[in-house]
């Protein structure tokens, strides 16, 4: 597959475009009904981050979603141009006190779905990588 | 995604078919209004035709359960893909949600 660079307004109808683009060209590849899920899962959690908590849905705010494969793993970088924030200080949905919130769990999936998951400084930038073959 | 509602054995039965996500929250939180307001005491929501959740559709399903607990009503989740499952466990959302393999044994004994 080769690299791709995309940039496209904060509007949610990009967020299933996002996954469908990624899952459209990793059909080559044959990886699994399983791994197309979580794929799609975590490019629909992070993108949708990006646009309503990063871009704050603001139209004039753009994202980017740049995709490749590198040997058999699966790298996918999305940036807003919000201000960023700090992943670390996401709560820590599974424990007993926090079941019951409505919120927290995308960051968390990502994490636990995907090989390794990365953010620059600013936190803006999320870096997900996944062995798919 | 459409969410049909069945009375059957004294208890309420929700098939949800299609996706749980950000775009079919508020459609599957309305669908649910009634029931919720009429303090509704059991409902079975059976998955079986649910090919996808994400964190928002996992958030909806928390929310439900929490207004049925504040009648004290109770909810259960039957024939979960899976893949869905996965995320219930992953989440631990398991140990908030009754969840049975399918939607006779979700009904027995409810």
């Amino acid at each position: 597959m080769e690299k791709k660079d995309i940039k496209f307004d904060s509007n949610s109808g990009y967020i299933r475009e996002s996954s469908s683009r990624i899952l459209k060209d990793l059909e080559i590849y044959g990886i699994g009904e399983k791994a197309e899920f979580e794929i799609k899962l975590c490019v629909e959690e992070a993108v949708r981050n990006a646009i309503v908590h990063g871009n704050k849905s603001d139209p004039k705010r753009q994202v980017r979603l740049c995709y490749w494969m590198d040997k058999d793993v699966l790298n996918i970088e999305i940036e807003d141009e919000g201000a960023g924030f700090n992943h670390e200080l996401v709560k820590d949905p599974t424990k007993e006190e926090n079941l019951l919130r409505t919120s927290g769990r995308g960051v968390f999936l990502i994490k636990k779905l995907m090989d390794k998951v990365e953010f620059n400084t600013k936190g803006n930038i999320i870096i997900m990588k996944k062995r798919v073959k | 995604m459409a969410v049909r509602i069945d009375p059957k054995q004294g208890l309420t039965v929700c098939h949800i078919d299609g996706e749980i996500d950000i775009n079919s929250s508020p459609m599957i939180k309305k669908s649910f209004d009634k029931l919720i307001s009429q303090k509704t005491p059991k409902i079975v929501i059976n998955l079986s035709k649910v090919t996808y959740v994400d964190s928002s559709g996992l958030a909806t399903l928390v929310e439900l359960l929490k207004n049925m607990r504040s009648y004290n009503g109770r909810m259960r989740l039957a024939c979960m893909s899976p893949k869905i499952k996965s995320l219930f466990e992953i989440t631990k959302l398991e140990k908030l949600f009754e969840i049975l393999a399918d939607e006779e044994t979700a009904i027995t004994n409810f």
